[in-house]
């Protein structure tokens, strides 16, 4: 029970409700981190409802304490002047290598020690739904991105590191090795899992408006920590597929989510609450999506967004592609849901830039 | 002389571990021949190791393929020691051996000598047949029979044994883990990530059983009557150098006659025996408590018995032949093909019935389980031969593994780039059905999965009236033909139940 609620403990690990789980997780009074902001308590804790909080700069009860660093942050960049409320709603990194985009935008969130603790089962996520291309066709998740993210998990003392995806063209074993994931996430100290169809599960939606149940990944409702780690591609359906998107790939029966799309992601959002999202649009996919194969439909924008937040991390994504977050069905009903926030000019937002 | 042998060389449990290290070999070479195992002009080497099945397509396909000569080794083998590749090699035997129903055996004796004439008719018959490029007997090449039961009905049911089972345990919270790390260990690499359903597994099964069963009537019944490899081998073999001898130590004592699996030991002619009949499996000679028998140089041919082909039975085969390659023409196989037959990625155009040896392997190979045997879809000349049935698997995009491991080039050995833009067939959308069109629903699964890079499926948004008046927004799917490979991802995709709202059809511009 308290395994089974683990991601969620994570998201809400701030929150002052947030008991430590009986089971899997060590007590974690002096590592608690600071909670951000509203809009990363929004992100809720376990049976309350949480209404899309109208306002920022709320003070936070913790936001004084002081936080744990982890072994990373001593790479912590200059730049990133963290503001004295806590961390930012949501990150934005640019112009680097997508491992550097990565670890600053970790470092600027507070560290991957804030989500992370020693001892972990944490799953990755990230957008593996071809065996067709390279990453450089931009239909997988970057493979320095993913890894990028497994180190880090690694470094703040994850005992497991977990990579998965259900391909929907392809093996997975092929997907997995052609978008170049499974090298750099060995490399990295992760392991790349096969979704074996018996590890699927009937699950509860208790949130859900449309849908009040589904078979999901069973892992992943275990997980002490869910990240979810979409690459920002063109879809004709969804528009874009981004972090909510990309969690299709953790439930069985997918082509049956395609009437009231946006209303279901939003539901199957609100059970699998990854604790962090980090969207990689190191490369972006802007037509033709979400399989690709053409690089004229491939822009580089060497750029990575990170944040606690499913609504904001797809409502800035959209923003990569000049789309409005609203023009999203999806994001409409996160918000609505309270599972996030959308109105981007309210949030804090850093942005960073890594480059040269 | 024959007694010092006995001492020197443990023959039987020789025998029995070679037989065994081959029967693993195929079994191994079998597991990894799917996509992504071992290099596929490895796992091939049994198919291409058939001397039947490599002189059967060079006949019928005029074509001698250099991967082919492998079979002279078998054939060389023969001639040096007569059929040892049945009593010591071939994976079917030996597993006659082990599932030898002795204990279940009636004590009324073998049938008829006459029965042997059997497979040599049925030699003949492959033979000709291929002559006039028909290659549809090779159903019954025991490595083409294994293989394919292998493929189609043990995997497929071993992995849902598996499933089953880590389904059960898996609801077990304190054995999830072992669960979950034993299934690491076995998919993929062992069994497939996603389950494969096969056409005919039962009665692919059920055949591979019954051959079993016919060893209640006598022991390796399937290789004394019927196995053609068995009939070319042992036709060779009456040349063959080295030959079973009875000395004059014999005491008529009849053991040897009891422990031949293949009962060709004949007491009524000294305890002689027919070399195109003898195994080499060595149980006589061991048997013997004289040391009577052994195996010896010989030069001159073996005496003809009256159960190896005769004139007249060649001149029956022919006949039969050539009315069944004509019936067979005449019937479904060739206007069939032009209705809804897809075949593997240039078998087509590549004159795929004349150059199928109908193995399986491209079967095995296949990641999606596309590719499934056929019955009587394609004609009876079309039988098992592989067929791409994409409500059951699509035609992977990033897959070009069936023309790399099929063993005559039936299926071209197209590259990756080839392979993705050969057409197999086109899609049709079925506008009375699909969401889109016939309910005014969002759905797009079929352009969502095309692969190709431009997508061979684009959308029109349209607004449309539904029956009770209100308008509203669709995005319809349409197929550009020039585009369209006929991968079938979008009919396998298609949410809609029972046949899907999208299929792939052979149109008729591709003849």
């Amino acid at each position: 029970m308290g395994a089974l609620f683990g991601g969620w403990l994570v998201a809400a690990c701030g929150a002052e409700e947030a008991a430590p789980s009986a089971t899997s997780q060590p007590p974690t009074a002096t590592q608690t981190p600071p909670s951000a902001t509203v809009g990363a308590s929004a992100t809720a804790t376990e049976g309350e409802t949480v209404a899309p909080a109208p306002t920022e700069g709320q003070p936070s009860p913790s936001a004084g304490e002081p936080q744990a660093p982890s072994p990373t942050e001593a790479q912590a960049p200059t730049t990133a002047a963290t503001p004295s409320a806590g961390p930012p709603d949501l990150v934005v990194t640019r112009g680097g290598e997508p491992e550097e985009l990565v670890r600053q935008a970790l470092a600027a969130l507070g560290g991957m020690g804030r989500f992370v603790q020693p001892g972990y089962n944490v799953i990755i996520k990230p957008n593996i739904c071809v065996a067709y291309h390279t990453y450089e066709y931009a239909a997988t998740t970057n493979p320095w991105v993913v890894a990028g993210l497994v180190k880090l998990c690694r470094e703040a003392g994850a005992a497991r590191v977990r990579v998965i995806d259900n391909p929907f063209g392809g093996t997975p074993e092929e997907a997995y090795q052609r978008s170049g994931i499974e090298e750099q996430v060995r490399a990295a100290g992760g392991q790349m899992e096969i979704m074996s169809l018996f590890k699927f599960v009937r699950a509860d939606i208790p949130e859900g408006r449309d849908l009040r149940s589904w078979d999901f990944y069973d892992e992943v409702l275990n997980a002490d920590l869910v990240i979810d780690v979409p690459i920002a591609k063109h879809h004709n359906l969804a528009k874009l597929t981004l972090a909510m998107k990309n969690l299709m790939g953790v439930i069985s029966n997918r082509s049956a989510m395609h009437s009231n799309l946006g209303q279901r992601l939003a539901d199957l959002s609100s059970r699998v609450r990854p604790g962090l999202i980090v969207v990689d649009a190191v490369r972006i996919l802007t037509d033709n999506g979400p399989t690709g194969g053409n690089l004229d439909d491939v822009r580089k924008l060497d750029t990575v967004v990170a944040t606690t937040d499913i609504v904001a991390a797809d409502s800035y994504a959209a923003t990569l592609f000049g789309k409005q977050p609203l023009e999203l069905e999806y994001v409409r009903a996160g918000t609505e849901m309270g599972l996030g926030r959308s109105d981007l000019g309210n949030l804090r937002i850093e942005e960073l830039s890594v480059g040269a | 002389m024959a007694r010092s042998k006995k001492r020197g060389i443990p023959w039987i449990p020789l025998r029995k571990t070679v037989q065994g290290v081959a029967l693993a070999a195929f079994f191994v070479l079998f597991v990894w021949s799917r996509r992504g195992g071992w290099p596929p002009s490895l796992v091939n080497v049994p198919m291409r190791l058939d001397p039947l099945a490599m002189l059967a397509h060079a006949l019928s396909s005029r074509t001698l393929l250099v991967g082919s000569t492998l079979a002279l080794l078998v054939l060389l083998l023969t001639l040096v020691r007569g059929r040892m590749w049945c009593g010591w090699l071939c994976p079917l035997g030996t597993l006659l051996d082990l599932f030898s129903l002795s204990r279940w055996r009636g004590r009324k004796g073998a049938p008829p000598d006459s029965w042997r004439k059997l497979k040599y008719g049925l030699l003949l018959t492959v033979l000709l047949a291929a002559v006039l490029t028909n290659l549809s007997l090779m159903i019954f090449d025991p490595l083409t029979i294994l293989f394919r039961t292998l493929a189609v009905s043990v995997w497929p049911a071993l992995d849902q044994l598996v499933t089953v089972t880590e389904t059960t345990l898996y609801g077990v919270p304190m054995l999830r883990s072992m669960v979950s790390s034993f299934d690491g260990l076995v998919r993929p690499r062992v069994l497939p990530a996603q389950p494969a359903f096969y056409r005919y597994s039962a009665l692919y099964g059920g055949l591979f059983l019954g051959i079993v069963a016919l060893n209640l009537v006598a022991s390796r019944f399937w290789c004394r009557y019927l196995c053609p490899l068995g009939a070319m081998l042992g036709l060779v073999s009456k040349v063959s150098l080295k030959r079973r001898e009875v000395n004059d130590l014999c005491r008529e004592c009849d053991a040897c006659v009891g422990v031949c699996p293949t009962g060709t030991i004949d007491p009524e002619r000294g305890y002689a025996s027919d070399p195109g009949e003898c195994t080499v499996c060595l149980n006589c000679q061991e048997t013997c408590p004289h040391g009577a028998i052994g195996f010896s140089w010989q030069l001159t041919p073996a005496e003809w018995q009256t159960h190896d082909p005769s004139r007249r039975q060649a001149l029956m085969a022919f006949g039969a032949v050539i009315a069944g390659v004509a019936l067979a023409r005449s019937g479904l196989s060739a206007f069939r093909e032009h209705l809804g037959l897809i075949r593997p990625p240039g078998a087509r155009e590549n004159n795929l019935l004349s150059k199928c040896i109908r193995c399986g392997e491209c079967i095995r190979a296949c990641p999606t389980s596309a590719i499934q045997p056929s019955l009587a879809e394609s004609g009876l000349e079309g039988v098992w031969t592989p067929v791409v049935v994409p409500r059951l698997g699509y035609c992977d995009y990033s897959c070009y593994a069936c023309g790399q491991v099929c063993p005559v080039q039936a299926i071209p050995p197209l590259s990756l780039e080839e392979k993705r833009q050969q057409v197999i067939g086109q899609a049709y959308i079925d506008e009375q059905r699909c969401i889109a069109w016939a309910d005014l629903k969002p759905c797009i699964v079929c352009e969502e999965m095309c692969p190709l890079p431009d997508k061979a499926i684009k959308l029109e948004t349209v607004d449309a009236v539904t029956p009770d008046g209100e308008t509203v927004t669709v995005q319809r799917p349409r197929v550009v033909r020039e585009r369209c490979i006929g991968c079938g991802i979008c009919e396998y995709k298609c949410p809609v139940n029972g046949e899907a709202a999208i299929r792939v059809f052979v149109p008729p511009t591709m003849f």
